[in-house]
């Protein structure tokens, strides 16, 4: 099985690079709406489980009464909806691109899981992060001329890999893992409707509200355990950290 | 350990061969008893040693999943989970199949059934590695079911292999000694290729690859036609080989297929490698088969010629066209050329009465068949061949005939393929001089259905005679369909069947009869000629059989009058009859009735002669009976009195009367009678009935009965009872006997109304020649109350006259007298009292 990822692995990073490639030389859409619909579009393929969870659940053997259940997304793993809505729009932005970076990664350490669905999503995020970069860019054209936008940090080190646990708790793992992605997803997709439907709102608030850094710790890699709560660093202003907090 | 889980479950990842025990244990920091562990979801139940740890032994475990069994522990209602995952992998088989070879003496080819494949998340498939015992070296097989070795320069020529396989938990290992010659392996040989392909011969010529130095192949060829292997040759070749084949047939697709193998030591054949070819077109080498079928159309001989196709043997070709050459044979020199393009197959010559001799080649692009030779007549065949019958088989019909007397140089069975209705597809079968009998047979075939078979004799002189006739069911079925039958000579004792119409020939079998059912009043016997029979619906009926299949006529006879009776007439063949479906009923009459029509019809013609008469006489009648104005001389009146011979009763003329006075009373309804003095018009006179005419005397003081005439006015057809109101007539007393006399008798009063008639018509004497002309009027049809008189007429028991009057002008404008005390208008002076 390891080299049958193996084999994969090549044609996964050459269509990647080819994406990469295509995203940095590829001329970004001007229209605004054009390329909210298509974030939209692309969230809304991104949160179907049927893509991930579900075979993943199904290749484990997770479905089954008494482990189905344990499959939910760890608290903190991923922002919530709420924060992600109290997010100016660059920050929201770095911080979707940031996240779906670690995702990737992610994915990457999976593939002798899911082989075939991990590419395919694998592609997904790729273009996906491709239109964070060039909605960024169009947000930031039209801000230049009011107040400018504080650098933002950028996403942390690549987490370290965790150390090797069980295969039971792996298992467990990454079936909350990509419970939390789907999630996660779905509050994008549901932001980005937001968007849609008040720019001129969106962008007052975007003034209002200082940056955000974008999340770096390694909470995805953690285990889910009763009761513990990360926060997600989402800004650095104080008053908006309960915000950040991830949900249950 | 333990660490800080609260629930810890080991051994964490084991990995163990299908079929193994294992035990599993928890611990548990919770020491709670309502801890439940499952495998796969299945709860699986174990010792508890303490209070805190249990132990559950998993006998025989089986292979689930790649990625491992899971076995879990939770406390019910904690959400407490811990578990684990048991990798169970497959027993690694021993490798099947192991042989090596090689097919250049350079490299070795070793292959093998690896079985399962014993990969898990935990444990990578078992790997292969191949050892060679002589030369004491390795290699690590990159495949898990074949594997090359490269042949040591050393000429080493006897290998010992050992094929080893493992995974984490056991190794196997398979070995084979072979020599290196004996297990060449020859690759696949290289462009086969057709070379001097002709119609019967070809030459194959092909590669193959050299194996080490000067070693021979031993290639075998095969030759197939339509899938099946028709040659085989072996050919011992060193790179190239070549081989002749013959006997082939011409315009044939071919496939030629090669195969090599290593001579020196026979292990296997090479692949196979094919290549189809077609050889060239021949000429046909067969002539066609061809038959005739003679008519005469408008008055002239028409040859129907047929042939069939050649057969991809004989035809070598594609046909091109059909040359037909007729010959007259009674003028030699005289040739007609027809060229018939393929595919037809028939050909249609109008001749006279010579003979000919027609010559029926098939051509394809090389050249012509040999000649189809046959010989016609203008002369109708001899039809006068009695018609035998042929009995149908599973194979078909067995036609026999009796051999032709003289030379025959062979016979032709010919038939129609299809049902009598359908348009004949002419099929015919050439059979040899010493043939009597044959069997036909053909696809087309069908039950029920009446194939008719002429067999022909073919004289020396290539001409063919019509030898005899036969029809036949490949298999008889029961008549589907009852024929249409006509009732006719009904009478009450018998009634007549008639079914002419019947075709017997286009029926499902051999008609052998007719069955005719007669279902019997309640109680009635059979005829002795009927024979009793139960219906299916177990009815009793009579049956009487007609065994003659060309007798379609039947009378029904000893019948009861006014009875109803049910028959049906249904055709029998050897398999069974018709359907017994309708019945159609029949009632006799009486016995009389027969009797009464030739009474009753001669009667109902003569009434129709005598109105006929009546019709044509009706002018005759009119004049006769009701004239359009009644003459007195031709009343019937006359003929009244003529037949009762009164002497005393006669007919009055004016001339003879005296007129004194004439009072036309009215009716009591108030009808009026406008006189010319008035200067209205005679058509405003109205009368409401037809009247009487009353003769008054002049005395003024009559008041009693006396007589009264009243006439019978014809034309206004007065009712009798008009005559029966007539009570009185008030005559006057004194009037004189010589006028009153005659007026009282019919004789002397018809008398007056004749001259008054006849003065009518111009006879008028001088001296009334101023009186006015009252005609008779009709009573009016609308009453108009505006013209009534003033002073209308009182009731009288008496009805006016209206005779043609003759009323003198003078006294036309008279007012009314005062002595007519009935409303009366007195018309005339003294000696005019008759009209």
């Amino acid at each position: 099985m390891r080299a049958q990822c193996m084999r994969r692995t090549p044609l996964s990073v050459i269509l990647g690079l080819l994406f990469l490639s295509m995203t940095a030389t590829s001329k970004c859409l001007g229209k605004y709406h054009e390329l909210l619909l298509q974030l939209r579009r692309q969230a809304d393929l991104m949160q179907d489980t049927s893509t991930l969870l579900d075979p993943y659940i199904h290749i484990q053997g997770l479905d089954t009464p008494g482990l189905k259940e344990h499959c939910r997304e760890c608290p903190g793993a991923f922002p919530s909806e709420d924060a992600l809505r109290g997010l100016s729009r660059q920050g929201f932005l770095q911080t979707l691109n940031a996240t779906l970076g670690l995702v990737l990664h992610r994915l990457t350490a999976l593939c002798q899981d899911l082989p075939e669905a991990q590419q395919l999503v694998g592609l997904n995020i790729r273009g996906f992060r491709s239109n964070i970069h060039c909605m960024s860019q169009l947000l930031r054209s039209s801000s230049e001329a009011e107040t400018p936008e504080p650098t933002q940090p950028g996403p942390g080190p690549t987490p370290p890999p965790t150390p090797p646990s069980d295969a039971f708790q792996h298992k467990l793992k990454s079936c909350r893992f990509l419970h939390g992605y789907h999630r996660f997803m779905h509050s994008v997709g549901q932001v980005l409707q937001e968007w849609g439907e008040s720019r001129s709102r969106s962008r007052s608030r975007s003034r209002r509200h200082s940056p955000c850094r974008a999340p770096g710790d390694t909470a995805l890699a953690r285990p889910c355990r009763g009761g513990a709560r990360r926060t997600w660093p989402f800004r650095r202003d104080r008053r908006l950290m309960p915000r950040g907090q991830l949900p249950r | 350990m333990l660490g800080h889980d609260p629930l810890f479950v080991f051994p964490k990842d084991k990995l163990v061969e299908e079929g193994s025990n294992v035990t599993i244990c928890y611990v548990s920091r919770i020491h709670q008893d309502n801890i439940s562990c499952y495998l796969e979801g299945v709860q699986i139940y174990g010792e508890q040693l303490d209070r805190s740890v249990s132990a559950f032994e998993l006998k025989n475990v089986s292979f689930i999943r790649e990625k491992g069994t899971n076995v879990f522990c939770k406390v019910d209602q904690g959400g407490v989970l811990g578990g684990i995952v048991l990798f169970v992998s497959k027993v690694l088989e021993e490798p099947k199949d192991f042989s090596c070879e090689t097919q250049d003496l350079k490299t070795l080819t070793c292959t093998w059934d690896p079985g399962s494949d014993t990969g898990l998340t935990k444990q990578p498939s078992q790997s292969y590695t191949l050892f060679e015992s002589f030369s004491g070296k390795k290699t690590l097989c990159k495949h898990r079911n074949w594997c090359d070795w490269q042949v040591a320069q050393d000429s080493q020529e006897t290998y010992n292999f050992t094929l080893l396989a493992e995974n984490y938990l056991r190794k196997r290992s398979v070995s084979i000694l072979f020599n290196l010659t004996q297990r060449v392996h020859p690759m696949t040989p290289y462009n086969l290729l057709p070379k001097n392909v002709g119609a019967t011969e070809a030459t194959m010529t092909w590669k193959v690859h050299s194996i080490g130095n000067n070693s021979t192949l031993l290639c075998q060829l095969e030759l197939l036609a339509e899938g099946k292997v028709i040659q085989q040759s072996n050919v011992s070749i060193k790179v190239n080989g070549e081989y002749l084949l013959s006997e082939l047939e011409p315009d044939t697709e071919y496939v030629a297929r090669v195969r090599c193998a290593y001579t020196n030591h026979f292990w296997k054949w090479s692949e196979l490698i094919s290549q189809k070819f077609n050889t060239a077109e021949a000429a046909p080498s067969e002539a066609p088969d061809v038959w005739r079928n003679l008519k005469m159309v408008s008055g002239h001989p028409t040859v129907s010629l047929f042939w069939k196709p050649l057969s991809k043997v004989h035809a070598n070709g594609k046909i091109l066209f059909y040359n037909v050459i007729v010959e007259n044979l009674d003028k030699p020199s005289r040739f007609e050329v027809l060229s018939i393009p393929a595919p037809a197959s028939s050909t249609e010559l109008t001749l006279d009465q010579c003979s000919y001799q027609i010559h029926v080649t098939a051509h394809n692009s090389v050249g012509p068949s040999p000649a189809s030779v046959i010989v016609v007549s203008g002369d109708p065949e001899n039809e006068e061949v009695e018609q035998g019958r042929v009995n149908g088989t599973e194979d078909g019909f067995s036609v026999s005939w009796k051999p032709q007397s003289g030379d025959a140089t062979g016979y032709v069975v010919e038939w129609c393929d299809g049902p009598q209705d359908l348009p004949c597809v002419l099929q015919w079968k050439n059979l040899g001089p010493n043939t009597t009998s044959t069997v036909i047979s053909s696809g087309d075939f069908r039950p029920g259905v009446r194939y008719n078979f002429r067999i022909y004799g073919i004289s020396t002189k290539r001409m063919a005679h019509l030898l005899e006739k036969k029809a036949g069911y490949l298999e008889e079925l029961a008549p589907s369909d009852n024929p249409q039958v006509v009732m006719s000579r009904l009478t009450s004792h018998s009634f007549t069947l008639s079914w002419k119409d019947y075709p017997t020939e286009s029926q499902p079998g051999f008609i052998q009869g007719y069955h005719v059912y007669l279902k019997p009043k309640a109680g009635e016997q059979c005829h002795p000629a009927f024979e009793k029979t139960v219906l299916p619906e177990d009815s009793v009926c009579c049956k009487y059989t007609i065994d003659n299949p060309e007798q379609k006529t039947f009378v029904v006879e000893n019948l009861q009058p006014e009875s109803v009776y049910e028959f049906i007439v249904t055709p029998y063949t050897s398999v069974g009859e018709g359907p017994l479906d309708a019945f159609t009923k029949v009632t006799t009459p009486d016995e009389y009735s027969h009797t009464l029509i030739h009474i009753i019809l001669p009667m109902i013609f003569c009434i129709l002669i005598v109105m006929i008469i009546c019709y044509l006489k009706s002018q005759w009648l009119k004049e006769k009976c009701y004239p359009d104005s009644p003459n007195p001389y031709k009343s019937s009146v006359l003929s009244l009195i003529k037949s009762k011979e009164n002497p005393h009763l006669t007919i009055m003329y004016v001339n003879d009367c005296v007129p004194d006075a004439i009072e036309v009373i009215n009716k009591p309804e108030g009808s009026k009678i406008q006189f010319l003095g008035t200067r209205k018009s005679p058509t405003e006179t109205e009368f409401t009935k037809p009247a009487c005419l009353y003769l008054l005397p002049t005395e003024k003081n009559y008041s009693g009965p006396g007589p009264c005439i009243c006439f019978e006015n014809f034309t206004y057809n007065q009712a009798a009872s008009d005559f029966a109101s007539c009570g009185h007539f008030p005559v006057t007393p004194q009037a004189p006997p010589h006028q009153l006399g005659p007026l009282t008798s019919p004789e002397n009063l018809l008398k007056a109304l004749e001259q008054n008639y006849m003065n009518s018509l111009g006879e008028i004497p001088a001296g009334e020649a101023n009186l006015n002309y009252v005609s008779q009027l009709a009573s009016p049809t609308s009453g108009d109350k505006d013209s009534l008189p003033t002073n209308p007429p009182e009731p009288a028991l008496c009805s006016e006259y209206k005779m043609q009057t003759a009323i003198p002008l003078g006294l036309a404008s008279a007012p009314p007298s005062e002595n007519s005390s009935l409303s009366s208008t007195t018309l005339l002076g003294q000696g005019e009292h008759c009209r």
